[in-house]
């Protein structure tokens, strides 16, 4: 049993295209998650953003390039899935994939992944993320941007960041 | 070309974000559900269906907001049928009172009552009409119900009503159906007492009580009140009569000042008899 799963483990790290489709499967999960059941963790109007937790996981394990079609993707999943603006989410999460790339390290995602590390990271991509998507998302009102980004995007980069502890606990103690 | 290669694979991760913003704005360029259409339709109701699914699921923050957001609702309501309700009955009052000027032949000063005191020995109210209005001391007070109180004392703008249950008021006043006379004094809460009615003469429970042609400060023929007890008093020569006030002082809001002073001369001859005779109460 052992030796069939560390198999399915190495063909899982090995082939691209399994792991491609691996990635595409956890968005497309994540995204209904999210639209469907994150409103029982809905704290005044905020939501932790999986998808951007993903974006950055992808980002760390496979480089900046790859972070950056899967931010695009992600983002333009969750944009048809939650009737926002198409494009919105894409940008917001495309950029959030650039950065999050610059930490990408080759051979060692589990040990960026699985430090305090990945938690910064996070943070970093979503303060980034929530401007552009803030910006894109006030401009046709008249609402004023620092007020609404200092009380919403702020507040959103850190639930983001709290929802990223649970895949660094998780990598954490798969690496031990 | 060799060369070219060699700058896209260089800086292709550069290249791959330029193309990916044109992209993302390209996108939110054609911008809303209906551009994009039964695709797009597809999936929203798609997901739709699964959140309908799960709708059984509470959501105890949405819920709690949801709660708030009733009990606001629910206050703003009862603010707004408390109004109403206060609109109603003032529009009933209003009604009435414009039966009024029927009732008297002299001027009538409408006026709101601004303050008042009803629990007390003295009982006053205070109105917004003073001299400025045409009101005067002396002058009687009414209401659509009855008899409310008289003038004491006027500013420009205002005016203080000694109340008809106040223990300094008076009223000489009369049996409707038997032209019995008496004289009206409060007794405390919201009990008026006929005085001066001697066993033999015939008041009942029920009789209406209405001030007398001769008292000297309020006009004749104003409602009082309503016999409630007419017993004989032990000891004495005289009934008990207990009279329910026409007028509900405890929600008193709208009266008319009668413009119509008492003749001076008459009120100048009565002090005059007072003084000389103690113990005799003024009509």
């Amino acid at each position: 049993m052992a030796t069939k799963s560390s198999i399915r483990s190495s063909e899982f790290a090995s082939n691209p295209n399994i792991r491609f489709v691996w990635y595409g499967v956890v968005a497309l999960v994540l995204s209904v998650v999210h639209v469907v059941f994150l409103r029982f963790l809905e704290v005044s109007s905020v939501t932790p953003d999986l998808l951007l937790v993903f974006t950055v996981w992808v980002a760390l394990v496979e480089g900046q390039f790859t972070g950056m079609i899967a931010g695009f993707l992600c983002g333009l999943l969750f944009d048809v899935v939650s009737t926002d603006v198409i494009g919105t989410n894409a940008l917001a999460k495309t950029f959030a994939g650039f950065i999050a790339g610059y930490f990408y390290r080759e051979g060692f995602a589990a040990e960026q992944i699985g430090s305090s590390r990945f938690m910064f990271i996070v943070a970093l991509a979503a303060l980034v993320h929530n401007l552009i998507y803030n910006f894109f998302f006030l401009r046709p009102m008249q609402t004023s941007f620092m007020m609404f980004f200092l009380q919403y995007g702020v507040a959103s980069t850190l639930y983001t960041t709290t929802a990223a502890v649970f895949p660094m606990l998780y990598t954490n103690r798969k690496k031990e | 070309m060799r060369g070219f290669i060699e700058f896209v694979v260089r800086f292709k991760n550069a290249i791959t974000l330029i193309v990916l913003v044109v992209m993302s704005l390209s996108f939110m360029s054609i911008g809303n559900l209906s551009d994009l259409g039964g695709f797009r339709a597809v999936i929203v109701g798609s997901i739709g269906w699964i959140q309908s699914v799960f709708a059984w699921i509470p959501n105890p923050v949405a819920l709690k907001a949801e709660n708030t957001a009733l009990r606001e609702l629910n206050l703003q309501l009862a603010v707004e049928a408390a109004r109403s309700r206060q609109a109603m009955l003032e529009n009933a009052t209003l009604r009435s009172m414009l039966k009024l000027p029927a009732m008297t032949d002299h001027r009538l000063i409408a006026a709101d009552v601004i303050g008042k005191t009803t629990t007390q020995q003295r009982n006053y109210a205070t109105i917004n009409m003073g001299r400025a209005d045409g009101v005067r001391e002396d002058m009687s007070v009414i209401n659509d119900a009855g008899l409310v109180g008289i003038v004491i004392g006027a500013s420009e703008h205002f005016a203080v009503l000694q109340l008809l249950i106040n223990r300094d008021t008076r009223v000489s006043a009369k049996v409707q159906r038997t032209r019995v006379d008496g004289i009206v004094q409060w007794e405390g809460e919201n009990i008026l007492v006929l005085k001066n009615v001697p066993r033999t003469l015939d008041v009942r429970v029920g009789d209406r009580i209405l001030t007398s042609n001769y008292s000297a400060r309020y006009p004749a023929n104003i409602v009082i009140g309503t016999v409630r007890m007419a017993d004989d008093e032990a000891n004495t020569l005289f009934r008990r009569i207990v009279v329910d006030p026409s007028v509900n002082f405890s929600t008193l809001e709208q009266v008319f000042v009668v413009d119509a002073k008492p003749n001076p001369e008459r009120l100048a001859l009565e002090r005059r008899i007072d003084e000389r005779t103690p113990g005799r109460i003024a009509p």
